[in-house]
């Protein structure tokens, strides 16, 4: 373990740390732009400057290219590294705009800030700066070749971590490009890591430009709810609108970067066309006006059709505190029916990994990125969860053999950042004593016992979710007995539903009546109940899901409910007060345009009450209440243990 | 006097295999080959004090000795023929004439480094020289001198000529390996140096044209011989001097080490008429200049680090009275600036930011302060990721050093001096 000097203060490090993060260690940054802890050392801004006063090494160093070695007296602050760190933004800012007030990237800008740091106010250099002309890199990321500081984190994460190849270096010297050959859309479905990872604006995200700025947004920790991989996130929201979403770091789940569809795909939480008010039969009507609705209407089924005949169905969009108050709601309605999926396959596969699956045996990210030999277990692996794709290849850079196992391999060898062979079955992957071997399964029909027996091999195993909080649908289906929608809906044994944020194709509920909906989004199911009653979506909420790992992570309200700001409807700047319509509108409302949605757990709390069950006011009891004080921030808690400690008493 | 490198050179056209077999060539292959272990042979040249032809200098024999011996798999030699420095020619005389004494020295090389299978990384624009050596690779061959089972032994040596885009860049080894890989030219972090982790990971060598022509006269001759034909105590072998500017010819010449800097340029006929010498640079664009009073000095690595500068490649510009050295630093600076690979940015923005102060003093539109921002950019510029950047200050610390009074005309006078 070296032990070192950095501006006085004594660090030890472990063998290989490199003096930039020594330095971290201890609290001290050194201003840095190439540097990145994901990526490979690249020394290339020189930003890094240190002095080393003693020890083996003498004299001006690139501290993140310099590892920390016994006996090194450091400095940070020596003049000579600060007039060397000054120098280097000198010669950056040769070249980049002095325009950060209409840069997009301004106030969350790393150039910007050093360049503010190191005090760099005075142009010495008198020639031209050089320019380029920029690409159209599709519709989601924005090109501004001019602000390039060639720090080559750009490329260095398209090409060597997330494998791709259509984006690159060109040119030499001063006329260094960083591009595609020709125009066009970025074909890497992780390319949008691009608009976080540049340290200034180059690759801005087309999608939020110029909307606001950093300081402006209201953002909070999240979880993305595209898959079952459950990746950190931080939606920035301004005036009732997700206008970003960028990537949060969790070393234990995603790392530092996010897929595009979790960036990118963000469109339908701001879309004004979003269900916004309680409905009773088909007019607006107050939310508790609608509850009462609900609960008198479901009472009267029961009434005229037997408890057996009505179900209770949500979906993997619910948070574990909705699918928790789902169960209770249904055994509120004695004898009702519980549905966490609608699908009987999905269904199967998310009872078998929450059966299956434990503490041990289920690999998450560090078990891929380090296991010798992968093997790819009908899934579609790009579709179902991209993130660990990356994982996979780092796994395969480091000389892990990967197979392919009954998929289709002529589209996945287009798709996948690494090479693979493709076999029949899972027999045939050379799992050499089970160590260090991971199995990751898709969704889709696959054989458990085989995965049983490969996990007692030694084998870990991923089993990838339909959905993003499947896993606790699984477990929960396991606990409360909860059934398929489609099964009991084809067996005739259903008569009526109330649906919670589920999909129910249209075909399902041909003879079945709609007693009640709730959802952030509109559907057969909603279109067809009489009351509807609106809820929020994940970025509106504060809530729990579970990851195909089965580890526990908050999310957090990151914006209040309500119609965005922008193109909001001119009918709601009118005063109610004052019918002359004034320039500009100055109209002060208590409530938020459209912003009546309520969570759909809260719903369910609300509807308990009134069928005369308890009063609710925390979802997460019993053996959830551990993750109770779940900290947003954390890197989650895996739950397998939580359940094993406990019976199926949930009260 | 048996000089070993222009040895066999014919005037204006190449020499034959023939020819070159007939005047001792491929003696010392054999020789080695029948008589000599790998080790002998690396011994041989650790002893001749064979320094890197290059520019860096570095003995031959200890650069070689830092490939482990242990390490599994295969290991490469690479001949370095990217030649780009300005003023700097040598290689492109030397095997426009002759390609086999580098054939016969990267065999033996190869010999001693147990490689298999070795490079030659040449410029683009030496079609000639390739030609030569892909004509000379062919007839070693058939002459069972190359290739299979060479002269009957059960060593087998391939030699490939790369025909590279070549840049500037491209002559610093790490850069050539990644360009050789088919991968950017940008050098590499060290360590590892390509000793130990080169060529597609392997133990990797990479020698100059002019170094490895050098081994077939040490291994026939031995280390003694090649130890004395240098005119200094301490020096070793023979050195090519490719003279450029104001000598009377313009010439590539082959003199002992230790010969004098006015030998050299007496060997090119001395000074055109009626120019008086003002200063030089010795080894190639990345070098300080030399003046008057380095006349007597022998042209040997150490001696002339001594004073001030380096022998570096043998690329010697002489430049006279009527000659702006501002404007010939202008010349190198705008050179480096535009070969820089665009990887670290002192290298990327500050030699542009030298060639733009420089352009404006010999343009009479310097400022008093110019001269300590190019000061600091000579201090600054060491802390680059490769050496090229230093050996782009070497010539304008040289300007600062030694001609400061002239760089201050330019600027009190708002004009260049000499036009």
């Amino acid at each position: 373990m070296p032990k070192l000097i950095i501006d006085d203060i004594p660090v030890e490090v472990a063998p290989g740390t490199s003096v930039l993060e020594a330095a971290r260690s201890v609290g001290i940054t050194i201003p840095h732009f190439c540097y990145h802890p994901a990526l490979a050392i690249a020394a290339a801004c020189r930003l890094c400057a240190v002095k080393l006063l003693d020890g083996p090494v003498k004299g001006i160093q690139m501290s993140c290219a310099l590892p920390a070695q016994d006996g090194m007296v450091v400095s940070t602050t020596d003049p000579e590294a600060l007039r060397m760190r000054q120098l280097v933004i000198e010669w950056l800012m040769i070249n980049h705009p002095h325009d950060c007030p209409v840069c997009d990237e301004g106030g969350e800008c790393l150039l910007q800030d050093f360049t503010i740091a190191g005090g760099h106010s005075r142009r010495r250099y008198q020639g031209k700066k050089r320019t380029f002309q920029n690409q159209y890199l599709g519709e989601t990321i924005h090109h501004e070749m001019n602000r390039c500081i060639e720090c080559y984190r750009c490329v260095r994460f398209y090409q060597d971590y997330a494998g791709g190849t259509d984006f690159g270096v060109t040119g030499s010297a001063g006329r260094v490009y960083f591009g595609r050959f020709q125009e066009g859309a970025l074909e890497s479905p992780f390319s949008g890591n691009l608009v976080d990872i540049c340290p200034t604006g180059v690759f801005t995200d087309k999608t939020g430009r110029f909307r606001a700025r950093y300081w402006d947004y209201q953002f909070a920790p999240s979880v993305c709810q595209h898959c079952s991989v459950g990746c950190n996130t931080a939606p920035q929201n301004f005036q009732r609108e997700t206008i970003k979403i960028v990537g949060r770091r969790n070393d234990q789940v995603n790392g530092w970067f996010i897929c595009d569809r979790a960036r990118f795909d963000k469109g339908y939480l701001n879309d004004p066309q979003r269900p916004r008010e309680a409905r009773l039969d088909g007019a607006t009507c107050g939310y508790d006006v609608a509850i009462d609705a609900a609960a008198k209407a479901i009472g009267k089924f029961v009434a005229q059709n037997g408890a057996e005949s009505l179900a209770f169905v949500g979906s993997s969009r619910l948070s574990l505190e909705g699918m928790i108050l789902l169960a209770q709601l249904a055994r509120t309605v004695d004898g009702a029916r519980l549905c966490y999926f609608t699908d009987g396959g999905e269904l199967t596969g998310s009872a078998a990994a929450a059966r299956l699956l434990n503490e041990k045996n289920s690999a998450y990210l560090r078990d891929i990125e380090k296991a010798e030999c992968i093997a790819l277990y009908a899934l579609d692996l790009m579709e179902e969860g991209p993130m660990l794709a990356l994982a996979v290849r780092k796994a395969f850079l480091a000389g892990a053999q990967i197979y392919l196992v009954d998929g289709d391999p002529i589209p996945a060898r287009e798709k996948l950042p690494f090479t693979f062979t493709a076999v029949a079955t899972l027999d045939e992957v050379p799992f050499e004593g089970g160590g260090r071997g991971v199995v990751i399964a898709g969704a889709g029909k696959k054989d458990a016992d085989l995965l049983d027996q490969l996990a007692s091999g030694g084998a870990k195993l991923v089993m990838l979710q339909p959905g993003p909080n499947a896993m606790a649908g699984g477990l929960l289906s396991l606990e409360f007995g909860g059934q398929a929608f489609s099964e009991l809906a084809s067996a005739g044994k259903i008569k009526g539903v109330v649906c919670f944020e589920a999909d129910l194709p249209e075909g399902l509920i041909v003879d079945v009546e709609v007693v009640a909906c709730a959802d952030w989004r509109t559907g057969a199911a909603a279109a067809k109940a009489p009351v509807f009653l609106p809820t929020t979506t994940w970025v509106e909420s504060d809530g729990t899901a579970i990851n195909y790992e089965g580890r526990a992570q908050r999310f957090q309200r990151t914006r209040v409910p309500g119609l965005p700001l922008r193109g909001l409807d001119p009918k709601y700047y009118g005063s109610t007060a004052d019918a002359v319509a004034e320039h500009p509108p100055r109209v002060h409302r208590k409530e938020v345009p459209g912003g009546a949605e309520r969570d759909a757990w809260r719903v369910m709390a609300q509807l308990i009450e009134r069928l005369g069950g308890r009063t609710i006011e925390e979802p997460l009891t019993g053996r959830w209440s551990k993750l109770k004080d779940l900290d947003p921030e954390s890197e989650g808690v895996r739950v397998f243990n939580l359940l094993q400690g406990d019976p199926r008493t949930d009260s | 006097m048996t000089l070993p490198l222009f040895r066999h050179n014919r005037a204006n056209r190449v020499v034959t295999f023939d020819e070159y077999r007939e005047e001792g060539g491929f003696e010392g292959l054999k020789k080695a080959f029948t008589g000599m272990s790998p080790a002998e042979v690396q011994q041989t040249v650790i002893d001749s004090g064979l320094r890197g032809r290059g520019g860096a200098g570095f003995p031959t024999g200890r650069k070689w000795s830092f490939v482990p011996r242990d390490l599994p798999g295969p290991r490469w030699l690479i001949c370095n023929c990217d030649e780009m420095e300005p003023g700097t020619y040598k290689d492109r005389v030397l095997l426009e004439h002759n390609p086999y004494s580098l054939i016969e020295g990267m065999t033996l090389a190869c010999y001693a480094l147990g490689v298999r299978h070795a490079f030659i990384f040449i410029r683009k624009g030496y079609e000639k020289a390739a030609a030569n050596l892909a004509h000379g690779i062919e007839e070693a061959k058939k002459a069972g001198l190359l290739g299979e089972k060479i002269l009957g032994t059960e060593h087998s040596i391939d030699l490939d000529l790369h025909l590279s885009a070549g840049r500037y860049i491209c002559g610093e080894e790490t850069a050539l390996i990644n360009a050789l890989e088919g991968r950017r030219p940008n050098p590499r972090q060290k360590p590892p140096f390509p000793a130990v982790k080169g060529l597609w990971q392997g133990p990797t060598v990479v020698n100059n044209v002019e170094t490895l022509a050098n081994i077939p006269a040490i291994i026939a001759n031995g280390s003694a011989w090649f130890k004395g034909l240098a005119l200094n105590p301490e020096g070793a072998g023979s050195k090519l001097f490719c003279v450029s500017g104001s000598v009377k010819n313009r010439a590539c010449v082959e003199l002992p080490i230790g010969t004098t800097l006015e030998a050299v340029l007496d060997a090119c006929g001395g000074m055109r008429e009626g120019r008086k010498f003002k200063a030089c640079i010795p080894g190639g664009a990345s070098t300080q200049f030399l003046k008057p009073e380095h006349m007597k000095l022998p042209m040997d690595y150490d001696t002339v680090a001594k004073a001030g500068s380096r022998l570096g490649s043998g690329g010697v510009i002489v430049f006279d009275e009527s000659h702006c050295l501002v404007e010939a630093t202008l010349n190198l600076i705008t050179f480096f600036a535009r070969e820089s690979c665009g990887w670290c940015t002192p290298c990327r923005e500050g030699l542009p930011f030298v060639r733009e102060i420089l352009t404006r003093i010999e343009n009479g539109r310097g400022e008093e302060d110019d001269i300590a921002i190019l000061r600091e950019h000579v201090k600054y510029l060491n802390y680059t990721f490769c050496a090229l950047a230093p050996g782009a200050m070497a010539p304008l610390d040289g300007l600062l050093r030694d001609f400061e009074d002239e760089v201050r005309e330019h600027i009190v006078k708002k004009r260049c001096p000499l036009k």
